[in-house]
This record gives C-alpha cells, structure tokens and sequence, in this order.
C-alpha cells in the first residue's frame, strides 16, 4: 500500500502495562514503540503472554496504560469508542440480535435513523458476503459467517483503525485460509488500517505488510520485518518461505524465553 | 384463532401416543378414586356398613356437578364461582405486578453493582429462606384480610424473580460488554442494549418458578385469613359447612388456575427466548 | 426492541383486561343493591369501625354496647327488631358424653345448675338496686373485662332465658329452612342424618327431657364426678352465656358453694375455650373436646347437619341481644344505606352466626344481596 501522503494512524510511546495479580506485580509491557501508518495493515506476532493482546486493548480503550502515550491520528486516546472498531476471537455477536440487527448496533447507538441504518447495514452485509442472512440470528451460522458479522460489524461504524484479535484463531483450517483471503478482498475495498494480533507466522505473512515481533513479557518489540511481497501471495513461493523463516528464527528464540521464565516462575 | 387450534390439532395429533397415555392414567385415577368412594359408602360394588367418613370422599361426579353449579347457581357466601376466581386472580396479579416491578430493577442493580449487592445482600439472605406462608399471619392483622394476600403473593414471587434477575445479570459475557464498548456504547447503552436483553431468560425462569409459588401462596392465604373471598377462601368455606363436593371442586379450580398461570407463562418464556434468539 | 411486538403485548393485554371484566359484569346479576360482609372476630369490630375497616358491625353483647357508652357508634336496628323473641345461644350436649359413667346424671344436674342460675340472674336482673344486681355486674365486668356502665347498657337489651317450648322450636325450624334456602346445608342432608323434614329434625334435636327432669334433682354433698370434669365450652366474652359464669360463680348462690358445686359437679374449660365462633365450638364437640357447651343455635344446627356432630340441644340461656352497629357520625340510617358498604359479621367461619343469619334474612326481605367482600 502506501498512499500518497504517509501520514501516521496510530502512534504507540514507551508504552507500559504493568498490574497486580494476587501478591504479585507483574509487568505485561514495557516501553512498547510502534507506529502504524494509513491504510497499512500491521500484525502483532509473539509468544503467548507477550502483551500483544493487551497492546490491542489499550488502542481500543478498553484497557487502561500504566505510562506512555497512545494516539490516533494526532490525538491521545482516551477510552474506548467506535472510531477503533475490533473484532473479537470469540466473535462476540449479540445472540439475541440477528446479523442486520448486530451490525447495526453501532449505528443505533449513534442515533443514525433506521432509513440510513438500513442502507449501511446493507452496504456491508453485502461487503462481507453475507447477502440473504440478513434475519438469521447467530445461533444459526457457522464460525466464518459469524466472524463477518463481527467484522461488518464494526466496520460499519466507519472506524479509523480495525483492531482484531485473533480473529480466525476460532476456526478450522481451510476457513481460516478462507477468511484471510476474504479479509484480504475487504481490507482492499476499504482500505482501512489494520492492527492484526495473531499467534501463527504464516497468517502474519500471508496478510501483513509489517510484521511486529514481540518479546516475552515485559512485552516490547523485538524486530519489525516488512513483507514487501505483492499480493495474492503464495504460501509456497520462495519468498514467501524465506520471510516465514525470518520471523520463526526471531520468534523462537522468544518462545524459549518465554518458556524458561514459565518455568522458573512455577 | 384458527392458527391457535391447528397448532393445537397438530400438537395433540403429533403426541397422540403421550396425549393416550395421559388419558389413560387419569381415568386410571378417576376409576380408583370412585372406588374409594363407593366401599367409604359401602355402595356397589362393596356392601357392608358405611364409614364414619364417607363424606370427605365425594364421588368424582358429584364433584364435577358442583364444580358446574358453582359458577351459575350455588353461590358461596353469596358469590359464584367465576366471582371467588376474578378475586383471586386480582390479588394474584397484584403481587405479581409489584414483586416483578421491584424484583426486576433491584435485581439488576444487584448483578451489576457490587455496592448494591453488598447493601442488599444481609437483608435478602435474612428474609429469602423464610416460607412466605409463615408471613400470613402478620400480614392479615397488618394490611387485613383483603390485602393481606396480596403481600404473601409479592413475597412468594419476588424472590424467585430478583434472584434470577441478579444472577442473569451478573453472567453477562465481559467480551459482548468489551464488543459493545468498541462500538462506541457509553453505559447506559450497555445497560439497555447489552445486559437487559442477556438477562431476560433468566427472568423468564424466574417469573415461572414465581408463578407456581404465587399460587401456593394465595391460596393459603386466602384459606387462613377465611375472609375475603377468593378460591382458597372457597375451599375454606365449603369445607366448613362440609359442603365437601365443592371443596374438591374448588380444588381442581386452583389446578386449573395454576396450569394456565404457568402455562401461560411457559409459553411467554419459549416465545421471548426465541425472539431473543436464545433457545 | 421490535415495535410490533410491543404492539402486540399491549394488545393482548387490553384484551385480556377487557375478557375478564366483561365476564366478571356478566357473572353478576344486577339486583336492588349488595351489601358486603368480612368475618372477624367480634373483640377486633369496635376498632376495625372506628379505623374506617368497616361501615358497620353486627355481633352479641357486650360488643355492641361497647361502641354505644364508648360513643363511637349507634345501633342501626336490634336483632329482637328482625325477630322478635328470637332464640340466640343455647346449651348443648354432646349425646355421647351419655354413654359414660353417669353421663345422664350429670348432664341433668348441668341443667339444673344452668336453671338455677338464669333464674338467680334474671331475679338479679329485676331488681337494680339488690345487691345481686351488684354481684352480675361485678361477675360479667369480670367475664367481658368491661367497664360496669357498659355491662348495664348491654342487660337493658338481653333476656336469660331457659325454657324452650314451641315457639322455640319453631323459631328453629324457620332458621333450619333459611339454611336450606341459602344453600348452606340440603334437605338431602337432613335425609342423610336420618330426619324426614324440618319439621322431625327440629323435633328430634331438641331435646325437652333434662329441663323435665330438673324438678326432681336435688343438690348434692360431694361431687359426683371428681377428677373427670365436665368439659365446657363457650364463647368469647359472649354475655348471654353468662349463666356459665354465674353457674360457676361461689358468691352468688350465698352459701359459699357455686350452683354447679352444689348440684355435685366438677367443671373445667374445655379445650380451646373460650372458643371465637359458634363455629369453632362445634368443632370442638366433634373432636370430643367439649362436653356440654353454650353456642348459637344456628352453628350447632348447621354442623350437626352438614358435619353430622353428635350434638343435642338441651336447654335455652338467652335470647335476642345482638345489634348492628354503625359509627356514631355515619349517616347510615337504614339498612339500604348499608349498599356497597362492608358489615363485619362475628366469625370465621362466617355464615354460621346466628348475627349473620337474621341480618341476611332482614336484608333479603327488603331485596337486597349479602356477599363476602373480596
């Protein structure tokens, strides 16, 4: 991607984390640094309790910073709101809403009268391929079609920044695979700035322009590797290959980390 | 209406077998509970002499019979029977009323707000486990014998429902109030779009155990404060005069009330979990 | 939340409203008017007027003069006034007590006792200024806890009575007809208790043969029943069973000894004395628990015929002496006025009173219903 003006979406600062649990205090991030530009789609790669999660929460407002800044296009943010739209690993949908009515929910609580909801509602049902399951309420979709009720449904609050948190992590293989192309189709026709957190090295090369990786708690970034392969990407070709192994060395060596501390912390 | 009878043709028709089965059983019941009449009166098929107690045992058709007259010619103290029900039925829906219109607030409150749940907790914990019968006596001399009943009823129903209430409300998944939050919903949204549509199933679970207590509850009210008219009142009464034919049949009265409360309330329950896309 | 299903709730709910009370109006035929009555007890009627509980009361004396001398009410119209010399409490016997040891002696020497003292009382009675006047007020200011002004206002209105007789029978066969009238007992029960009509059951049930037999009893010097008392029953205050307390008193017959000492008998309260209802008591002689008791004739009438109670009635103690009572202030200055408005009647159970009954008959005759007020 790129654009013509690069102008920076989301600008993380020394970022820190650092709460009590039980007797001990524990630091989930210290001084994190990471800037996402416009229209980029950034993944957030790491051992598991590196904070990449917690990275994600504090953009959404969902969780509050020890110290450090966090801004969105210039300004600080402060709690959560529907300019920072996420999706969920879980989904998250409302059960007792149909898609129309979850994707909605956003629009409803801006006030948007039911005319114009309608229409964005229908913009995006069609977006994400989910024509003719307008009425069906989620207990009757399988995991990908729940997930693009989640995704259209917060995109159409128009967001600045799409933050998602392992969203395929719930599915099997070959819809994952399906999902991340169809992410892919999306991302292009809105091009929207993504901030991805994800556990699997392929899905980060098969989607992201920058991958961010991640040490063991403290969580800071360890190596940001770009992925300057043109998309549709294979996941067999030789770059594609080349890059993977790039990212598993780095990770590895903190995946051990993480290990030996687990282990002499028991 | 015509929706209502085919779905009804068509359930009966789908479990004819269960519908067989119940049918039997209860001419099963009807056949014995004759029987006991008859050898209580040494009538045929028995002979002998009669016990002492064949009054208390009315033959099933004398019980219907009085269950027919008693709403168009035998009046109890004065009043039919369609009279005796509407008085129970008002009291009833009265205590329903305020009990689900306390319990509902105070019981979301409770799931959502430690404080209120700390404030609130000794007293419900205090007052809860008491049967709401044990009150009957304090609130017929309190409030009197026509409004007494209605207090057993809010007490017999309140707690079910706040109960439910808290704890549907305190279930809420933290991941669908995090979605809502990321959708730009301030607090009172998550409260009005997030945690009252959650928590309504186990209101419904609430409301139907509360119904079936209810009924307990003003019956025996009405029997005890022996007053104020009403079906308990009517079993009361009848038995008094040892007009037992009609004490049956106000009892199968209060059967009846009670299947159609909570089924009523059963169908409300499956319809509002569907609607909220829950079942 | 979707618009058409609020819509539809509410629907459904008018509809519900408008169903039950167009079948409530339906099921209630219009008549000249309906008076409204609530069972209590009649020690809680005063205050239950004078909170505005109720519009009116209807019960036995002392109760009634209690809110006159009290000056929170007036009489609206006697019972004497619906009928005239109309039986109120009776003694009755419980007719197995017959069959123990000496079971007819003793009930007769009961009788007699209960003779002698409706007679001491209403020779007492005559006389206001003898000092046995003063005796009956002190024992009934004792018995009703009272003050002695109230006590005199309410023997202005009563009369001790013993005698049965014809009329007496009568009186009881009118009521046993009521009864069957009101539906509260069936000539089909009378069958069952082996009776051919009003008429043979009122004949059987009284019983003339112990009032007969009190000629020839004379006292006794020791008691004929040590250690197995008589097992009395009666009401609640009720002065016209004050022939028990004077029965029972030592002071009144002047020789140290009560009537019932002197006629040789052992008496106790029974249990559950002193008993709310006519009611109560009689449940009381069907669980064996009351011997011989004083009741309304009505009560005993009733559940001997519908709960079949082994019971007899044996002598008369007053009749007349209850009044309908409204506040002092009310402007209810007849019976009609009383529409819509609520009566307290003695009970539970409240159609058994003889109060009840000869307010229901009084209302009838001027076309007017009597319902329990829901």
């Amino acid at each position: 991607m790129g654009g013509n003006a690069v102008t920076t979406s989301i600008a993380i600062s020394s970022l820190s984390k650092v709460f009590r649990k039980e007797k001990k205090i524990i630091t989930a991030l210290s001084g994190f640094e990471l800037e996402v530009r416009e229209g980029e789609f950034v993944c957030l790669l790491g051992p598991s309790g590196c904070g990449k999660t917690t990275v994600l929460r504090i953009v959404a407002g969902l969780e509050e910073k020890t110290s450090g800044t966090v801004k969105l296009q210039g300004r600080e943010i402060t709690s959560s709101g529907s300019d920072r739209g996420m999706v969920f690993q879980e989904f998250a949908l409302f059960p007792w809403r149909t898609v129309r009515k979850n994707i909605e929910f956003g629009l409803e609580v801006k006030a948007v009268p039911e005319e114009k909801r309608a229409v964005i509602s229908k913009k995006y049902i069609d977006l994400v391929g989910l024509h003719g399951f307008e009425d069906s309420h989620p207990r009757e979709l399988s995991g990908g079609m729940k997930q693009r009720v989640g995704i259209a449904r917060a995109l159409a609050n128009n967001p600045k920044v799409l933050l998602m948190d392992e969203p395929f992590g719930s599915l099997d293989a070959q819809t994952r695979n399906l999902m991340q192309k169809e992410l892919l189709r999306i991302w292009s026709a809105t091009g929207k700035t993504i901030l991805f957190v994800t556990h699997s090295v392929d899905e980060a090369v098969f989607l992201a322009d920058r991958i961010v990786v991640m040490t063991a708690r403290p969580g800071k970034v360890r190596e940001i590797i770009p992925v300057d392969l043109p998309r549709p990407r294979e996941r067999t070709s030789r770059e594609f290959i080349g890059v993977r192994g790039k990212v598993l060395a780095e990770l590895d060596e903190e995946f051990e980390k993480a290990r030996a501390k687990e282990l002499s912390h028991d | 209406m015509a929706g209502i009878v085919r779905s009804a043709y068509q359930l009966v028709s789908s479990n004819w077998r269960k519908v067989a089965l119940g049918l039997a059983s209860t001419a099963v019941f009807l056949l014995i509970w004759w029987l006991y009449a008859a050898w209580l009166r040494a009538d045929w098929p028995f002979h002998g002499t009669p016990s002492g107690a064949w009054e208390y045992v009315p033959y099933p058709l004398e019980v219907l019979d009085a269950f027919y007259l008693s709403f168009w010619s035998h009046p109890v103290s004065g009043l039919y029977m369609g009279e005796h029900i509407y008085a129970s039925l008002k009291r009833f829906f009265m205590g329903f009323i305020l009990a689900f219109a306390l319990a509902v607030p105070v019981g979301l409150l409770m799931g959502r707000f430690w404080t209120a749940d700390a404030a609130g907790k000794p007293i419900v914990e205090l007052i809860r486990p008491i049967p709401p019968i044990a009150w009957i006596p304090i609130f017929l001399v309190l409030l009197g014998v026509i409004r007494g009943p209605i207090a057993i009823v809010f007490l017999g129903i309140f707690f079910p429902i706040l109960l439910n209430v808290q704890f549907g409300a305190r279930s809420v998944d933290p991941t669908l109030i995090d979605a809502a939050r990321t959708l730009g919903a301030r607090r009172l949204d998550i409260f009005l779009k997030v945690v009252l549509p959650f928590t309504v199933p186990y209101l419904m679970t609430g409301v139907t155990v509360g119904l079936g207590i209810g009924w307990m509850c003003i019956v025996a009210a009405e029997m005890l404060g022996a007053a104020g008219g009403g079906v308990g009142y009517f079993i009361f009464v009848t038995a008094g005069n040892s007009q037992f034919p009609y004490t049956y049949a106000g009892m199968l009265m209060i059967g009846i009330l009670s299947i159609l409360t909570t089924g009523v309330a059963g169908l409300v329950e499956r319809r509002v979990s569907k609607w909220v896309g829950m079942r | 939340m979707d618009k058409k299903v609020i819509i539809a709730i509410v629907l459904a709910a008018i509809i519900v409203v408008g169903v039950a009370s167009a079948a409530l109006l339906l099921s209630k035929e219009d008549k000249g008017g309906t008076v409204k009555y609530l069972a209590m007890a009649p020690k809680d009627m005063k205050a239950a007027l004078t909170t505005d509980q109720v519009d009116a009361y209807i019960a036995w004396e002392p109760y009634v003069s209690d809110s006159v001398v009290g000056r929170v009410g007036e009489v609206l119209v006697w019972t004497e006034d619906i009928m005239p010399n109309h039986p109120c409490c009776v003694l009755v016997l419980r007719t197995e007590f017959l069959s123990g040891t000496n079971g007819l002696e003793l009930a007769q020497r009961f009788v007699k006792a209960h003779i002698e003292a409706t007679k001491w009382m209403n020779d007492a009675l005559a006389d206001k200024e003898s000092q046995n006047y003063t005796k009956l007020v002190d024992m009934a200011v004792g018995f009703t806890s009272r003050n002695a002004s109230v006590i005199k206002a309410a023997f202005e209105h009563l009369e001790y009575r013993y005698e049965m007789g014809s009329s007496f029978d009568s009186a009881l066969e009118q009521f046993t007809d009521m009864y069957i009238d009101l539906n509260m007992t069936t000539s089909a029960k009378l069958g069952d208790r082996g009776y051919t009509s009003v008429a043979d059951f009122v004949d059987r049930y009284v019983n003339e043969s112990f009032l007969e037999a009190a000629g020839g009893i004379a006292p006794s010097a020791t008691i004929l029943n040590p250690g197995s008392p008589i097992k009395l029953g009666y009401l609640l205050g009720d002065l016209h069973q004050m022939a028990q307390v004077v029965a029972q008193s030592s002071t009144a017959t002047g020789t140290g000894k009560s009537f019932l000492e002197t006629y040789g008998l052992e008496v106790e309260d029974a249990v559950g004395a002193p008993f709310a209802s006519g009611g109560a008591e009689m449940d009381g002689f069907s669980a064996g628990t009351v011997d011989i008791g004083y009741l309304g004739a009505p009560p005993s009438i009733l559940k001997h015929l519908n709960g079949g109670t082994g019971t007899t009635i044996i002598a008369q103690a007053n009749i007349e002496g209850s009044g309908l009572v409204v506040a002092a202030d009310s402007g209810i200055n007849s019976l009609r006025d009383l529409v819509n408005k609520t009566v307290a009647v003695p009970g539970p159970p409240a159609e058994t009173s003889i109060q009840f009954l000869l307010l229901k008959i009084e209302l009838e005759r001027q076309g007017l219903e009597f319902v329990v007020k829901t």
